[in-house]
């Protein structure tokens, strides 16, 4: 009678299961360093965005305005920041500055810290208290914002900082729930579109009437989507207000 | 069998088999970790903690489809029963794998933020009505759940004190586990990213897992062909070998093992009191049934483990029609006696009685 290989789990392992055996786990130990290899190689380029701590502290002088989510208009630049210029800002982490900069609206102010930047786009990261935003003394030039009309835009609505690097990846749907996170915040939300619009890729998205991005549109974070709104120049910035009511899943 | 608990009852066989599965995981996650971002060659590199998070997730995936292929390919071929033999680590490990992938997210997508990060984490997306957007978390904090119960439950302690049966069952929560976590790569990373090379790995794992399950579910269909009736058919007389069983599914869906030994026919139930181990695909060591998984032994003609050991199984009575061997479907209480029935022509030359047990 030929006896099969029998295992016990307490004795030695029989010889021909013995090589069986050798083989499955040496495979096993390749398969899951190939596995680790293929897994880890397919990972999508998470974009340019980067905090540039490399720039030093960034400290200009605006006006701000409260859009609502708070912009500066530089009045009096530095060797990177040039008068004319318009960015959005944020304290750190996962919240904005509206507290320190709406009683600043219309004001000129000092602003101080580290720059976030991703192409075109850039904000800044403000430093904590009357360090990151004060007030200074002059007379704030009268920023009007112009009206560009009407437009449809397709794009994907994203939180403006982690888009412009303070998370790689920052954008995204396994990103969603982070750049939610983010919009609760306060931090200004970004619309990026496919094709540029009066040159520019990156546009503030705002809610009806100067409110904030309502609560209804997180649903479409990080989808693909078109919507009408208004496009408004502030500065050198766009800010696109969003007609709930157009928008559109595209795929 | 065990007459006190002790954490692990360690033996070389088991060494081994945790230093396999550990190099494995070591191998994937450190090729990951430090091979690919050379490969990657992105401008910018991912943050370290969304890398790492990738890591541990995919890892804790891989791992899964490991052991949920184990099972069916040793039903399939019986050289693989010694991987099953310690399953439960190799889960033990995976839980605290994916455990770190959910804290890498946790402390990072959701940390930062001025609510608390479990908050955070349930709050920040509830976009349930959508498949693009969907908070593909929620069925994360399922699996993980899920696999932190198998882990904690994993122990002998558990075994006896759940009775195996219900241990089984509660045990079957990891497919429950396994189906979230394909939901959660579908709808999270899936929908997210624009190389392909994750998916169709993916697609290979969740296939293979269920092929095999299905190879080996429709094998077991077909050798049990499972009859109704009072007595129920297992095998012709000289289809039975020496020290080995023939196993019959009965119309209820439980099995019996018909044992052959020292050419008397005993039948007692196929699943072990350990773990519910395939006893009839063990052999008799000793004049005892010796169970294939971890080595629990019965006398085959009463079901009781050899004292010191308490362990029980039900018997079955068996009979001979013609050629062929029967067994009643009804089980006697876990060890009770059968009188063994000796086979028409006894082989001669058989030692005396064994006077274990
Ligand atoms: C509390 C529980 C969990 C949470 C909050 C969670 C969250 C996440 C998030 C946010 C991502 C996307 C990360 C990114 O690429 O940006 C992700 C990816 C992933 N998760 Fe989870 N997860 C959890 C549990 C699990 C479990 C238990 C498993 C598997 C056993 C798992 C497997 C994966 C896999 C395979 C990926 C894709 C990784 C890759 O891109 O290569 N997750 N998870
Ligand atoms: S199941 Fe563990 S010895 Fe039988």
């Amino acid at each position: 009678m030929s006896e099969k290989p029998f295992f016990v789990g307490y004795l030695p392992a029989p010889g021909p299961l013995r090589t069986f055996l050798l083989t499955a786990c040496i495979l096993l130990i390749a398969g899951l360093g190939g596995a680790g290899f293929l897994m880890g190689a397919a990972q999508d380029d998470p974009g340019p965005g980067a905090f540039r701590f490399d720039y030093g502290r960034q400290t200009v002088t605006g006006v701000v305005e409260v859009t609502p989510y708070p912009v500066i208009h530089v009045t009096e630049g530095n060797d990177r920041i040039k008068p004319g210029d318009s960015f959005m800002m944020t304290a750190g982490g996962k919240s904005g500055v509206d507290g320190r900069a709406m009683p600043l609206n219309g004001q000129l102010a000092q602003v101080s810290g580290t720059v976030l930047e991703r192409g075109d786009l850039y904000m800044m990261q403000l430093r904590g208290g009357r360090n990151g935003i004060q007030a200074v003394e002059g007379d704030a030039p009268d920023i009007t914002p112009e009206p560009q009309g009407r437009w449809k835009l397709a794009g994907e609505i994203c939180d403006g900082k982690c888009l412009a690097g303070a998370m790689r990846p920052g954008r995204g749907l396994a990103h969603k729930a982070c750049a939610n996170l983010c919009l609760l915040g306060d931090v200004p939300p970004i619309f990026v579109s496919t094709q540029p619009v009066l040159g520019e890729e990156f546009l503030l998205v705002v809610g009806p009437d100067g409110t904030r991005l309502p609560r209804e549109a997180y649903d479409h974070v990080a989808q693909f989507i078109t919507a009408e709104g208004e496009i408004t120049k502030h500065g050198d910035l766009l800010v696109w207000e969003i007609d709930m009511d157009t928008i559109e899943v595209t795929e | 069998m065990s007459v006190k608990y002790i954490p692990v009852q360690w033996n070389p066989n088991k060494w081994v088999y945790d230093a396999v599965m550990l190099a494995g995981v070591a191998a994937f996650l450190w090729v990951f970790l430090y091979l690919t971002p050379g490969a990657l060659s992105h401008e910018w590199p991912i943050n370290p903690q969304i890398h790492n998070a990738r890591a541990f997730g995919a890892c804790a995936f891989v791992m899964l489809t490991v052991i949920l292929c184990i099972g069916p390919a040793a039903r399939l071929d019986k050289r693989f029963l010694p991987l099953l033999y310690n399953r439960r680590h190799f889960g033990v490990m995976t839980a605290f794998v994916a455990l770190t992938h959910a804290g890498y997210i946790l402390n990072w997508y959701f940390a930062f933020s001025s609510s608390d990060k479990y908050v955070g984490l349930l709050y920040a997306n509830s976009s349930f009505g959508q498949i693009a957007g969907f908070p593909f978390e929620i069925f994360g904090i399922f699996a993980l759940v899920c696999l932190l119960i198998l882990a904690a439950t994993s122990h002998d302690f558990w075994l006896k004190f759940l009775t195996p049966p219900v241990w089984k069952r509660l045990h079957y929560l990891i497919y429950a586990a396994y189906f979230s976590v394909a939901a959660h790569v579908s709808l999270g990373i899936l929908q997210d990213q624009q190389n392909h090379v994750f998916t169709v790995l993916f697609l290979v794992g969740a296939g293979a897992v269920i092929v095999l399950h299905l190879a080996a579910w429709m094998q077991e269909r077909s050798e049990a062909a499972a009859k109704d009736g009072a007595w129920a058919e297992v095998a012709r007389i000289n289809d039975f070998r020496e020290g080995y069983a023939k196993i019959a599914k009965l119309a209820t869906g439980d099995r019996v093992a018909v044992y052959l030994m020292e050419g008397k026919l005993s039948a007692i139930s196929n699943a072990c009191a350990h773990q519910n181990g395939p006893l009839g695909e063990g052999k008799i060591i000793d004049c005892l049934v010796t169970c294939p998984w971890h080595g629990f032994q019965y006398d085959v003609r009463n079901g009781r483990s050899p004292a010191p050991f308490t362990e029980k199984v039900p018997t079955y009575r068996v009979r001979l029609m013609g050629d062929m061997v029967e067994v009643h479907p009804d089980a006697n209480p876990p060890g009770t006696y059968v009188e063994p029935v000796a086979l028409p022509e006894p082989e001669p030359d058989l030692p005396e009685e064994g006077a274990t047990a």
